[in-house]
């Protein structure tokens, strides 16, 4: 039987006029992206005429559409599922579904599938506005799936985040403050302190090591950023081709970096998750499992906090 | 039901441990299939608390309780706001850990046996906590599959449901576009859609207009005929005495008297008005202190004075009087 949380969800989502606001928005700022990136490119020249242009306007086209997607994932999940739990609370809906049968996990899960259902939605019905890139020449069909697959994998880490977040408030106003401010320290704080360690360490003058590649890497940025890699690393300052330099900066210091203190043997190498080229783990791979571990100890605690009989009414 | 039932009294705020409580008379209902027999001591009784208490830092919500409900009962849990009923209801729906002993219902421990509980008991919190996105049916059949209801049934139990909660003509209607006593009646079915024995409804009545509450009345009345135990609170003691055959009073967390209404009030010595009407027209107001006074009045007024009683009814006392009594307007 479908998980009755989920089915009461997609049923009430999309009942409401607000599903395809977001639907309309979410298309429309990719189709403008997508306008503005192709206008930008064929002010320089006809780009029918020349194929290494359209190429390379394919691959513009494919990482700015994934960034916007991206973006647009990073604001609207903490929009969206917010009010998951605390909702239930602010409108005393909880406490009748508490005194079911359903497992707080069940509720909780039911609360994160409604949410990457619909975002699900959002993605497939973007999917024609990503492969007008493909049309162009600039990404192979697979390279245009592992964006795609990206986005889900920190789409579906995010919503489990923020959805655990939500037990902990009573008002949906107070979750959603503390939705976006998890999501900006999501995406901001590794980046800072990475670049803070790097500054304080080359300052203090007698200790050259560098911060691990792996602070870096455990952000929703990265992890897209890392799988999408291709061979174009330089450009016209999309924040993913940024965010892929960084990381690789980071991964070749990485070997310099405090793990370095571990010897260079096999023991010592397992430390080094993060190495440049074929050494190591992907950085993808470590930011996925850094989200995901995030994302199950904040589902556990969740979890334990909807659990009744309890200590206090919550 | 239970009119015989022993009941012994507390002076309000004693500290001094005491027992309370029904011997239980009221039919046994059937275990539904799938269900843990029952202790033999427990087959009676519905809700039994011993010593329960639940402390919130400082605050004592609900201070050693001891409480039985029979099975079968309409019981009123009285008192005022903050005495401590609906975190008594809350530690019977396993909502709420006990800070110190013990309540079983239906002789499951909702503490530790949270899920047992639940099958077998319907709860309505006292706020109408609805889904106004869902229409009617829906609604109800989201509650049915939370309880693991099979979706081949959802169609009868739904039709059945709202047929008796008088909305059969709301199936498909919104639940925002419902009345709050349409709201309330559909809290109600969604408190019976797993066909529950027992059914704790916490202020049921508030917030409904004088036709709305009289139909809900008549429903509780029918439902308790199909054998469901039900434990209400409620503030409209005028409500309460109506269909209530049993009911404990509460003031600040502590249980005040318990047992039916007439018997405690007997218990607490309390003399009763009863107002006559003679055929000449004349009215006179007498004070008797029990049934038996109250018998040997009328015989007196129509043998031995010869005059003709049209009307002989009893003018006040009742749950108001009771609770008027035991109460003293302790604020935690």
């Amino acid at each position: 039987m479908i998980n009755p949380v989920l089915g009461r969800e997609l049923r009430e989502r999309m009942r409401t006029g607000r599903a395809f606001v977001v639907l309309g928005v979410f298309l429309a700022l990719l189709i403008l992206t997508v306008y503005l990136v192709y206008q930008g490119r064929e002010s320089t020249g006809l780009i029918e005429l020349d194929l290494a242009r359209q190429t390379q306007l394919g691959r513009d086209l494919y990482e700015w559409v994934l960034f916007v997607m991206l973006a647009l994932v990073l604001f609207f999940v903490p929009g969206l599922t917010a009010g998951a739990i605390a909702g239930e609370r602010e409108r005393q809906t909880l406490l009748p579904l508490q005194v079911t049968l359903l497992r707080p996990r069940s509720i909780l899960f039911g609360k994160v599938l409604a949410g990457m259902s619909f975002l699900v939605l959002l993605l497939v019905a973007a999917l024609p506005v990503t492969m007008v890139a493909y049309l162009l020449g600039g990404i192979r069909l697979w390279d245009g799936l592992k964006g795609l697959g990206a986005i889900c994998i920190v789409a579906f880490l995010l919503t489990a985040m923020i959805a655990s977040l939500s037990t902990f408030t009573r008002r949906v106003q107070t979750a959603t403050l503390m939705a976006y401010g998890f999501t900006a320290l999501l995406v901001l704080v590794g980046p800072l302190l990475y670049f803070t360690l790097g500054v304080a360490d080359r300052s203090s003058g007698t200790d050259l090591r560098n911060p691990p590649a792996a602070i870096l890497a455990v952000n929703p940025i990265s992890v897209v950023a890392d799988i999408t890699s291709g061979n174009t690393l330089t450009g016209d300052g999309n924040p993913l081709r940024w965010a892929r330099q960084s990381l690789r900066e980071a991964k070749v210091n990485n070997a310099d970096s405090w793990f370095a203190w571990f010897p260079d043997d096999s023991f010592g190498n397992r430390f080094r998750i993060l190495e440049p080229d074929d050494g190591g783990f992907p950085a993808w791979a470590v930011g996925t499992i850094g989200l995901a571990l995030l994302a199950a100890l904040m589902a556990t605690l969740a979890v334990r906090r909807l659990r009744t009989p309890a200590e206090v009414e919550r | 039901m239970n009119d015989e039932a022993p009941i012994e009294m507390l002076p309000p705020h004693d500290d001094s441990a005491a027992e309370f409580g029904t011997e239980p008379t009221a039919e046994i209902t059937t275990e539904p299939e799938g269900h843990q027999p029952d202790d033999a001591a427990d087959r009676s009784v519905a809700v039994r608390a011993q010593k329960l208490t639940k402390r919130y830092g400082a605050l004592v919500a609900v201070n050693s309780l001891d409480l039985e409900v029979p099975r079968g009962s309409i019981f009123g849990l009285i008192g005022p706001n903050g005495a401590g009923k609906s975190t008594t209801f809350a530690m019977m729906a396993s909502l709420l850990r006990p800070t110190s002993g013990k309540i079983t219902v239906m002789g499951a421990d909702p503490a530790h046996k949270p899920r047992t509980v639940r099958r077998r008991m319907g709860y309505m919190p006292d706020n109408l906590g609805v889904y106004d996105n869902l229409r009617v049916d829906e609604y109800l059949e989201f509650f049915a599959a939370s309880y693991g209801i099979h979706r081949a049934e959802w169609s009868t139990l739904v039709d059945g449901l709202l047929e008796l909660v008088d909305l059969s003509v709301k199936r498909t209607a919104m639940v925002n576009s419902l009345s709050r006593g349409m709201k309330q009646r559909l809290s109600l079915a969604r408190a019976l859609v797993h066909d529950p024995e027992l059914l704790v409804l916490d202020e049921p009545a508030s917030g409904l207009d004088p036709r709305a509450r009289v139909e809900l009345r008549e429903l509780l009345k029918s439902l308790n005929g199909m054998g469901k135990t039900i434990i209400i609170s409620s503030h409209i003691l005028a409500e309460l005495e109506e269909m209530c055959t049993d009911v404990a009073i509460m003031e600040a967390g502590r249980l005040l008297a318990a047992g039916p209404p007439r018997e405690i009030l007997q218990q607490l010595g309390g003399a009763r008005t009863v107002r006559v009407r003679f055929a000449d027209g004349a009215a006179e107001s007498f004070t008797v202190a029990d049934d038996t006074e109250q018998a040997s009045l009328l015989r007196r007024l129509v043998v031995e004075d010869g005059r003709a009683v049209v009307e002989f009814i009893e003018e006040s006392g009742g749950l108001e009087q009771l609770f008027m009594t035991l109460t003293q307007g302790v604020v935690q």
